[in-house]
């Protein structure tokens, strides 16, 4: 396993106590493509933070690779951020006054990359995403499809163990959807790259292997969709 | 490294009008800081080389009023110095500090004449040791010495001025050693010529104590005793000797033991320790007013920093969540706090420096004339590199400070809310 979440749980403790997250278990292999879908509320951006290592949770045990992560420090947090895990945002999350290149090399300079070598990893992964003649472009010069592939540049660039994508598409028009997720289907395919993507959308959640439901903080039905033909609106979902 | 300034550079550029606002403010502190230090320097060396005339550790003894009766005399008599106090002071009572003693004996309304040309000069009656004390500079020829004395010898001394006006305006002073003037009906030998004080009307021409007694003065009284010394290193020492010194001084006299204001003594050192201790007070005084001056400047950055940080939370937010650790965010907000003020503070304190040139070319050279006297109010005002060089450490220092509150709140943030601002 990869991944392994036992009984994890969270509650947020902002005035009233909000039980988020009650006692996750989950277990994900490597070169797995999986989505976790769930309504809005139902915990599921909680969970990605926590496998994001961008949140604590308060008890349970959370392993990657092995590893336990609980307790760390922000130094050692932002270690595993950097090395073990490769963000995908629903808003891009480019730095505006960066250029694609620079935003690619950005991680690479938080371990340390000698200057020219980040350059160069950087250019590469722009040009297998296509974009080697944006390289020296701002992100507001580019269409939103440019924008998400070069922030899934800047995700693979350390070769993360794991990618986490949180609405991967919910910013781009269904064509550009389309292509990010095959995108992304294609790198699990042919790089064996374990994705995790985060959605509400059943088309989004199809493109898939597996379909972790989420509803009121427990994992709810496990779907095997390596067929992807689940069903629209998904087998225990309402619809969206 | 180069990194870092990049990202530093990124950052200034995209902000141009604040970020030459609070630069200003930066520099218009360290300015004032390296002018006004400056100027106090120029204060303080005036009133340095006005005392350069007067050797360290030196004496002079005056005859005064008494302050209270004492054997049969009312105060206020007024007491006359004698060659039985030179005695005195020579004696092996004060032989633990006393170096060297010259009486000195003044007397005004003679006229020198040489050639065609004359003055009207007063003549001092000074022992040889008389010159070292007060730092006298010969230009030609010799000051007076032992034998001028033994022998009553009838030789000057007479100042640069004096010598050129003898020469035509020339300065060929060596012409003049040797050569005979007139004082009064006798006729006086130059044995040398002295550089003038630069600030003062110094006309005084020195001749041998024993001369001007015999030949002018016919009595033992002398005006003022003069001697240098050693070993009184504290501000009580000082008084303890004087009080000591007075108190012998005064039975010579007849007068109380205890009259501190019968014998006047000025004592060069102690001039001097508070001297040293008002420019002290100066430096502190205007080091504090330059400070908070540049206070204001560094308060300015603080504030600037804050909103930087606030503006670029989310940036943060995004970095965080792909691998920045909170030093990495801290070194971004202190890096540019310092950069300002040292960029900044370093033009400040260059634009200072020239200000201090230009005060030094104006008020500096040329003196005020004030109430018909003419005044050097400042003497080389400027700064030391030695200043110039904790300027720039406190500017490193002060951008630190500015820069850690702001860049502490934004490595503080956790990387989920910076996600969720903006």
């Amino acid at each position: 396993m990869l991944i392994e979440l036992k009984d994890v749980n969270k509650t947020y403790n902002n005035g009233q106590p909000l039980h988020v997250l009650k006692g996750i278990n989950l277990g994900i292999d490597k070169g797995e493509f999986v989505s976790i879908m769930g309504a809005s509320g139902s915990g599921k951006s909680t969970l990605l933070n926590i496998l994001g290592i961008l949140d604590n949770y308060d008890m349970g045990e959370y392993y990657i690779d092995g590893r336990l992560i609980k307790g760390l420090t922000e130094r050692q947090a932002a270690d595993y951020r950097n090395h073990m895990i490769g963000f995908i945002f629903q808003s891009f999350n480019l730095i505006g006054f960066k250029t694609a290149v620079e935003n690619v090399e950005l991680p690479l300079f938080y371990q340390g990359v000698p200057r020219a070598k980040r350059h160069q990893m950087a250019m590469e992964y722009l040009e297998r995403l296509g974009l080697a003649d944006w390289a020296k472009h701002y992100p507001n010069e580019m269409s939103g499809g440019q924008k998400q592939r070069v922030a899934i540049a800047r995700a693979l660039i350390t070769q993360p163990k794991i990618i986490l994508a949180d609405e991967p598409t919910g910013a781009l028009d269904s064509k550009t959807s389309e292509e990010v997720m095959q995108l992304l289907a294609k790198l699990n395919r042919e790089e064996g790259v374990t994705i995790i993507v985060v959605t509400h959308e059943s088309g989004v959640a199809n493109c898939t292997d597996k379909i972790i439901h989420i509803k009121d903080g427990v994992i709810g039905e496990i779907e095997d969709n390596r067929e992807h033909r689940a069903s629209v609106f998904g087998t225990s979902t309402i619809m969206k | 490294m180069r990194d870092l300034f990049t990202e530093i550079w990124e950052s200034l550029r995209r902000n141009k009008l604040r970020t030459a606002l609070t630069g200003f403010a930066v520099a218009w502190g360290i300015f004032m800081l390296i002018v006004l230090l400056g100027a106090g320097n120029g204060i303080m060396n005036t009133t340095e080389s006005n005392m350069s005339g007067i050797n360290a550790n030196t004496m002079r003894v005056y005859g005064n009023s008494t302050s209270k009766p004492y054997g049969g005399f009312k105060q206020g008599r007024y007491i006359e110095l004698d060659e039985r106090d030179m005695a005195r002071t020579a004696s092996p009572a004060f032989a633990d500090h006393v170096d060297d003693i010259s009486a000195v004996l003044s007397q005004s309304g003679f006229k020198m004449t040489y050639g065609k040309r004359y003055f009207d000069i007063s003549l001092s009656g000074v022992y040889p040791e008389y010159g070292q004390m007060n730092r006298v500079e010969v230009l030609a020829g010799r000051f007076i010495n032992k034998n001028d004395l033994k022998a009553r010898r009838k030789v000057i001394v007479i100042t640069h001025m004096q010598a050129r006006n003898f020469l035509g305006g020339k300065e060929n002073y060596e012409s003049l050693v040797g050569q005979r003037v007139k004082i009064g009906n006798l006729s006086f030998q130059i044995a040398g010529i002295r550089r003038a004080a630069e600030n003062e009307n110094d006309s005084e021409i020195f001749t041998p104590y024993t001369t001007l007694r015999d030949i002018f003065a016919k009595s033992d009284n002398i005006d003022m005793l003069a001697f240098t010394f050693h070993g009184l290193e504290t501000e009580e020492e000082n008084e303890a000797f004087e009080k000591d010194y007075k108190r012998s001084l005064n039975t010579l006299h007849g007068a109380a033991p205890d009259d501190e204001r019968a014998i006047w003594i000025n004592n060069s050192f102690r001039m001097s320790m508070q001297m040293n201790k008002g420019h002290h007070m100066l430096e502190v005084f205007l080091w504090i007013v330059g400070l908070f001056t540049l206070l204001s400047g560094i308060v300015g950055v603080s504030n600037i920093m804050l909103i930087t940080v606030k503006e670029r939370t989310h940036e943060f937010g995004i970095r965080k969540a792909i691998g920045a650790n909170p030093w990495g965010i801290m070194k971004l907000i202190i890096a540019e706090s310092v950069s300002i003020t040292a960029v900044f503070g370093y033009i400040g304190m260059v634009l200072g420096m020239l200000a201090c040139g230009l005060l030094n070319a104006t008020v500096g050279s040329n003196p005020l004339e004030l109430f018909g006297e003419s005044i050097q109010v400042m003497k080389d005002p400027s700064v030391g590199l030695d200043v110039a060089l904790e300027a720039t450490l406190l500017l490193v220092v002060a951008g630190t400070i500015a820069g850690l509150i702001p860049a502490r709140k934004a490595a503080k943030v956790k990387p989920i809310e910076a996600l969720r601002a903006e």
